[in-house]
């Protein structure tokens, strides 16, 4: 017999009395998160202004600037600096060998723990085994040079396990890619803003603020595989 | 004012007690038959079985030490017979001592079933009641015994056999009632030898007391050396440094198994009750592991072992666990298992002053883990925490471990002054055709990026490593923005143009 939209629901309410408050639904766990403050406030203006203010805490977070000099390496850099500044610890999955220490004050580096990763694959890896750990509150998946196609052997269950896991610790996890990645992102935001000659001698605190975020809406695991498969 | 004599000179609270248990023997074997029973510990090696010392229900038949098995059997017909075991002793043994360490560190074993302890760290308002405390904890183990407190391990000693003769469970000899309460116990309690007690006998003394009051010079000129030795235990001067039990026995767990084990499970499970064993026993000396010792034994007669140290001591259970069974699914067992060795070492655990605004690792040990499980994905040698190197040649760090404590960071960080946005270096470097006009870049053409400088920032010249043979390096750098492309860092070396990374 086949069971009708309003006979689900009935049974969904039944189910609801009997388990009392043991389930909530969608909607509740979302208030709830937003009377917590469920988003880790970053301290830079463009993300902490977009839906949710900051970065959502037990979420993974796409940061994505499409071609070189957006300023997504200046977004990490204030991430970073941030964290050290809480006594945060932070773990970066670095995908190829484009770390330049130069590029950051000493002393950020302190509270971070940079993993150098050969692929987009075994960065993923690395990231399911260190979402597990409760000494870090922050992962950064520096993506950037990975090539669209290279996230496609990366398992989808893969991800949800690693969103299951930033989720019981309230962890955050930020992907810097050059396009987007996976649908099991809820919150992507593109830099649209691009970086000029003059701003290498310029102030990262005047660049940061004149970054533009801009949220991506829409992306589904479909469309992440068809863009890979294009 | 002069001091009396046989007064104990040394007023400092130093005391010691003697955890003593009778018949230690037979009470080791008699905890598997359990209470209220008459048993008798017997001599089965001679030519006729004899009884070598019973409990107090046998002694109330009729059963005495030395009478033959038989006889005994005949007066006591409920007499449970039970032979010396070294295992059981072994065992009783390992349970007194572990018992008596949930009081104090310092502990002596003295003789089988006798323990001296050093109670110079506790209180003297608990010696009393943490006495009974260990007696009650002792007897729900099996095991009765009396203790004896006194202020030299000589005096508990007496204090315990006074205890022992007396039939009560705790004899404290206090410094100020010494005398009085040497006046009660008969000259026997002082285990000294026979003819000792013979010739104090004829000379009319009966108790303790009445020997300690006399003088040492008339002792020493009628008793000798032998006199004089009980004088000084009787009065409190006779002391001497324990020699304190080496507990790294106690730290120790094996199991032999009575058949060949060819699964994980099995062993995994044993090793669960094993560490959970050992954690309690080394909580009581107050101390942490700070290393797991694990041995297996191989039928074909091989064996693995290995030290497995922690990130810092630790006591917890799953922690341990996990370090030890994560260990056993790292290598292929060959031949069946036919034993188990665990051994802990044990350490000061970790007692340090976090910062007041500091923050450290939350979890060590779970980072250690965590770590060992991203060296399996990623390599050893690309995790660690990136520090600037001694040289200034561009690029150039090495990986140290992540702190585990953090100091205040609320500040401005430490390092130069940032500006500008970072740059990202391509793993090798493009070589790049680069057309130039007046020395200036103009166009820039490579395998991954090509195209038209619209602004440019440079030349930056730097070098170094020229006191090295071999060594020495020169470089030119322009920063260039290509049209629709982005910022780039171009390098001018030797060997030609280098597209060494992007802006971002």
């Amino acid at each position: 017999m086949p069971v009708t939209g309003a006979a689900k629901i009935d049974a969904l309410e039944s189910l609801r009395k009997q388990l009392g408050r043991q389930i909530k639904s969608g909607t509740e766990l979302l208030q709830e998160r937003e009377q917590k403050g469920i988003c880790l406030v970053t301290g830079l203006d463009g993300l902490d202004e977009t839906p949710g203010g900051g970065l959502p805490r037990g979420q993974l977070t796409e940061i994505i600037g499409r071609g070189p000099s957006r300023g997504l390496g200046v977004v990490m850099a204030a991430l970073l600096a941030r964290a050290r500044g809480e006594g945060r610890y932070v773990m970066l999955l670095d995908v190829g060998a484009g770390f330049s220490i130069e590029s950051f004050p000493e002393g950020d580096l302190e509270s971070l723990l940079r993993v150098g990763c050969d692929s987009a694959k075994q960065a993923v890896e690395a990231l399911d085994v260190a979402t597990r750990d409760e000494n870090f509150h922050l992962f950064l998946l520096d993506g950037r040079d990975c090539e669209p196609s290279d996230w496609k052997s990366v398992r989808t269950q893969q991800w949800y396990r690693i969103l299951n896991q930033l989720r019981q610790r309230e962890a955050v996890a930020v992907l810097f890619a050059r396009s987007e990645v996976t649908g099991a992102t809820k919150h992507r935001l593109e830099v649209v803003s691009r970086l000029a000659l003059g701003d290498l001698h310029q102030e990262r605190l005047v660049i940061l603020s004149r970054t533009q975020f801009q949220p991506v809406r829409h992306f589904t695991e479909e469309k992440a595989g068809a863009l890979r498969a294009g | 004012m002069k001091r009396k004599e046989g007064q104990v000179r040394d007023h400092t609270l130093s005391a010691y007690a003697v955890v003593w248990c009778r018949d230690f023997r037979l009470q080791a074997v008699k905890r598997r038959s359990g209470r209220g029973l008459p048993v008798a510990l017997v001599d089965d090696t001679q030519r006729q079985s004899i009884v070598l010392c019973c409990n107090a229900l046998a002694a109330r038949s009729g059963v005495e030490p030395g009478i033959p098995t038989v006889q005994a059997l005949a007066r006591c017909p409920l007499l449970k017979v039970e032979r010396p075991s070294e295992a059981a002793e072994l065992a009783a043994g390992r349970s007194l001592l572990e018992t008596a360490l949930s009081w104090v560190p310092g502990i002596e074993e003295t003789g089988p079933g006798i323990l001296t302890l050093d109670l110079a760290t506790q209180p003297p308002a608990q010696w009393q009641e943490s006495a009974f405390r260990l007696r009650d904890r002792l007897f729900f183990l099996g095991l009765e015994v009396v203790i004896g407190l006194g202020e030299t391990p000589a005096l508990a000693r007496l204090a315990a056999q006074a205890a022992l003769h007396g039939g009560v469970e705790v004899w404290h000899l206090r410094p100020e009632e010494r005398l009085e309460k040497l006046d009660q116990l008969p000259l026997i309690i002082a285990e000294t030898g026979s003819g000792l007690n013979e010739k104090l006998r004829l000379w009319g003394l009966q108790t303790l007391g009445a020997f300690a009051r006399l003088r040492r010079e008339d002792i020493a000129s009628r008793l000798g050396d032998e006199g004089v030795e009980l004088w000084l235990r009787l009065t409190g001067r006779l002391r001497r440094p324990l020699r304190l039990a080496k507990l790294e026995q106690l730290f120790e767990e094996h199991h032999d198994f009575e058949y060949d084990l060819h699964e994980r499970e099995p062993l995994l499970f044993i090793l669960q009750r094993f560490i959970e064993t050992l954690v309690g026993r080394v909580a009581q000396t107050g101390r942490a592991a700070t290393a797991v010792h694990f041995l297996l034994s191989f039928a074909d007669g091989s064996c693995h072992a290995k030290r497995l140290s922690l990130p810092e001591p630790s006591l917890d259970s799953e922690v341990l666990f996990r370090l030890v069974s994560g260990h056993l699914e790292s290598f292929e067992m060959k031949a069946a298992v036919v034993a188990l060795r665990l051994r802990f070492e044990p350490s000061d655990p970790v007692a340090s002053q976090k910062n007041l605004f500091g923050a450290g690792l939350r979890n060590r040990h779970q980072y250690e883990e965590t770590l060992k499980r991203l060296r399996k994905i990623v390599g050893s040698d690309r995790i660690g925490s990136p520090r600037s190197v001694d040289s200034h040649r561009p690029g150039l760090f090495e990986d140290a471990p992540l702190p585990a404590e953090l100091g205040e960071g609320g500040g401005r960080a430490s390092g130069p002054p940032v500006t500008g946005p970072t740059l990202r270096r391509y793993p090798a470097g493009f070589r790049t055709r680069v057309q130039v006009r007046d020395g200036i870049p103009l166009r820039v053409e490579s395998s991954r990026i090509s195209g038209v400088v619209i602004n440019v920032s440079g030349p930056w010249k730097s070098g170094g490593d020229w006191w090295h043979h071999g060594q020495h390096w020169e470089r030119i750098e322009w920063d260039v923005e290509l049209l629709n492309h982005g910022l780039f860092r171009l390098v001018e070396t030797g060997r030609g143009w280098v597209l060494e990374g992007y802006y971002d």
